[in-house]
């Protein structure tokens, strides 16, 4: 057991950028600040993951530990996985008195009746946010620890965000165990993932800047500060306010939530001019649309300002925050989506 | 009159002068008299007589007088230090009267020949109506609930505190036709927001606004409460205040001592009016729990903590058990 731990310690190690190893032992506090002196952080990552093996051999790590070590790593780095959201309902009205203690037994509970061999690590952090570690194992194998999924949750919330990654057979245990542990009823897989797991926050909890007018605190006019350069005019100036101020009111004043992509599946019918006669079949179109970008909210908000696209923007784009989704069914219910073609 | 106290310890130490002679004047100058004074005097202290007493005598006085020197030097480096911020005080205030004798002399021009006291000028009264204005509202900011017409609607800020200290504000947009609907909002994700606008938004907006606003101020007292206790008492608090996003649970150990034995307490605070920012239950619970003392302290402390604030009533309760012996 001991080995499989200290390597797995040492690989955990090796996923850390060189520079940030010695603050992310230290966080992890199961080192000695004595011990972290006696590592050369210049040599190469595979030496100083060794040097941190071995110190923790000596130091008789045990799971807990080395689990402790991984959660700490994808705290820290949380891009690196790629997070889905789920959406709990509850039945009642009642106030819930979430105990932290209590939801930690029936978690483990539930998931432990179902399936003994996991590993499961629980550790809470300052913004109430509780992340569990669940590494899995077959009725007949001990649990794979490079085989984990991640759960992120904020008691007294309607929000999961789960990160699978391998065995999404496990899943439905999964949401069954965060449903009975949290007091809650029924659980839904939402139309919305990234690897950016704040800004999946941001969007559900509406913490994304908005923009809201009040009288007080007075809030100063905002002027197109351009270069004051008075030999410079600028012919377009009104059709610039214009399309700023259309920005402003579809994405607000500071920055975006972070998304990898929004993915359009379009089941709508191909509309064309009758006399050229294309598509026979009435069926409907299937096509799938997908925007990628490192960083998509803040591509859409700069396309008008830089020319490339008419504001305001097709409300199908600027919804995505509102609407909590970044994967949309566009049918031909003409009532939802005007989701019609400009013949060619 | 410190730098003379000092060296004055000194030289209680070599050869017991008098201390007023070195602070008062910044001579330094030492008379003969005093000299030969301390001769004597050195004498007395030194055992060794002769030409080593009266070197180290000697010694002793060039030591103490480097002493005065440094002392003086200090004084005047001060003094000095002083005089030039009076000299820039006096330059700043001759500037400000300059600028003020401009602007009132400007506005002499603006209104003409004939200035009359009595009818202050248009501009003036402007400039007072907009400042009364900013403070109206400013007034309405702070009573907590304050809102601005919008195109479709209105939008409302509620202001919380709690005891004093102004904390969050949260903001709630509101579309008025076809319906009373909530557009959008920054109010946090565990606060009961729809079920409170379910029931009254659509009849009667005066009391969701009402209610929401006792949620949200129960909210934040009760969180800043939990905060001041993390940050004045974490020392007294075994491990860590376990607590949730509501702040509606709170539990903590602590330690009490009595007759030479410290019991630890366990402390469940559950707030089951989310209205309110007082426990509705107090559960403590002591290991061992057969001494009736403790029941005793366990059920005051009990009251204590549903009566009042989390952080002063941790502060009488600790303070208390410490009287008691």
């Amino acid at each position: 057991m001991d080995e499989v731990v200290v390597e797995y310690i040492r690989r955990t190690v090796l996923k850390i950028p060189r520079d940030e190893i010695m603050a992310v032992l230290q966080k992890w506090g199961f080192l000695s600040e004595a011990q972290l002196q006696t590592i050369n952080f210049r040599q190469t990552k595979e030496s100083i993951s060794h040097s941190v093996a071995q110190l923790c051999e000596e130091s008789s790590a045990n799971i807990k530990q080395a689990a402790l070590l991984d959660i700490i790593y994808n705290h820290i780095y949380p891009n690196k996985r790629a997070w889905s959201v789920y959406h709990m309902n509850k039945t009642g009205e009642e106030t819930d008195f979430f105990d932290f203690r209590d939801f930690k037994k029936k978690f483990r509970r539930q998931i432990q009746s179902a399936l003994i061999n996991v590993t499961i690590n629980f550790r809470e952090y300052e913004d109430n946010a509780i992340w569990i570690r669940i590494a899995w194992g077959t009725p007949y194998t001990k649990p794979n620890q490079y085989k984990t999924s991640y759960v992120v949750y904020h008691s007294q919330t309607p929000y999961v965000f789960i990160s699978a990654s391998t065995l999404r057979s496990n899943l439905p245990l999964l949401c069954q165990a965060m449903v009975v542990a949290s007091n809650y009823y029924n659980i839904r897989e939402m139309e919305l993932r990234s690897h950016c797991l704040n800004s999946l926050k941001d969007i559900v909890f509406k913490r994304y800047s908005q923009n809201f007018q009040t009288n007080y605190p007075l809030q100063e006019r905002n002027v197109l500060t351009e270069n004051e350069d008075l030999r410079i005019n600028d012919e377009n100036r009104s059709e610039k306010e214009r399309i700023h101020r259309l920005n402003q009111e579809c994405f607000g004043d500071g920055p975006q939530p972070k998304l990898d992509f929004a993915q359009y599946k379009l089941e709508t019918m191909f509309k064309s001019d009758p006399k050229w006669d294309v598509l026979e079949k009435k069926e409907p179109f299937r096509c799938l649309v997908k925007f990628s970008s490192p960083h998509l909210l803040e591509s859409l908000k700069s396309l008008a300002p830089a020319g490339l696209a008419d504001a305001p923007l097709s409300p199908l784009l600027t919804c995505i925050p509102q609407k909590a989704r970044n994967y949309f069914k566009i049918r031909e219910k003409k009532s939802l989506h005007p989701g019609s073609f400009v013949s060619p | 009159m410190e730098e003379g106290r000092n060296s004055g310890e000194k030289e209680t130490a070599l050869g017991g002068r008098s201390l007023t002679a070195t602070s008062q004047d910044g001579g330094g100058q030492i008379s003969v008299v005093s000299l030969a004074q301390g001769k004597v005097e050195g004498g007395k202290v030194y055992s060794g007589d002769g030409v080593l007493g009266y070197l180290e005598m000697l010694e002793a006085q060039a030591h103490e007088l480097g002493l005065k020197q440094e002392e003086k030097e200090q004084q005047e480096k001060k003094l000095n230090r002083l005089k030039a911020k009076v000299q820039e005080l006096r330059t700043r205030r001759d500037e400000l009267r300059a600028k003020v004798e401009l602007q009132e002399k400007r506005l002499l021009d603006k209104e003409g020949v004939v200035t009359d006291p009595a009818r202050p000028s248009a501009q003036t009264v402007l400039e007072w109506k907009v400042k009364s204005i900013k403070a109206m509202l400013q007034v309405f900011y702070l009573t907590g609930i304050s809102g601005k017409l919008t195109k479709q609607g209105v939008c409302f800020c509620i202001s919380t505190a709690y005891e004093g200290t102004y904390l969050d504000s949260y903001y709630v947009d509101l579309l008025i036709k076809p319906e009373v609907k909530i557009q959008r909002h920054s109010v946090p994700i565990f606060i009961p927001l729809e079920q409170i606008a379910k029931k009254y938004l659509q009849t009667d907006i005066r009391r969701f606004l009402s209610i929401l606003s006792d949620h949200l101020n129960a909210y934040v007292g009760r969180r800043h409460q939990a905060d001041q206790l993390e940050e004045h008492f974490s020392d007294r608090i075994e491990g860590t205040l376990q607590r949730n996003s509501l702040c509606n649970l709170l539990v903590f150990n602590y330690t009490v001592s009595s007759d030479n034995k410290t019991f630890p307490f366990n402390v469940r605070l559950l707030y089951g009016d989310l209205c309110c920012s007082l426990p509705t239950e107090a559960i403590i619970s002591c290991t061992p729990g057969t001494l009736p003392l403790l029941a005793r302290m366990a059920a005051a402390h009990s009251n204590t903590f549903r009566q009042m604030a989390l952080h002063k009533a941790f502060d009488s309760v600790i303070n208390a058990k410490e009287s008691q012996h």
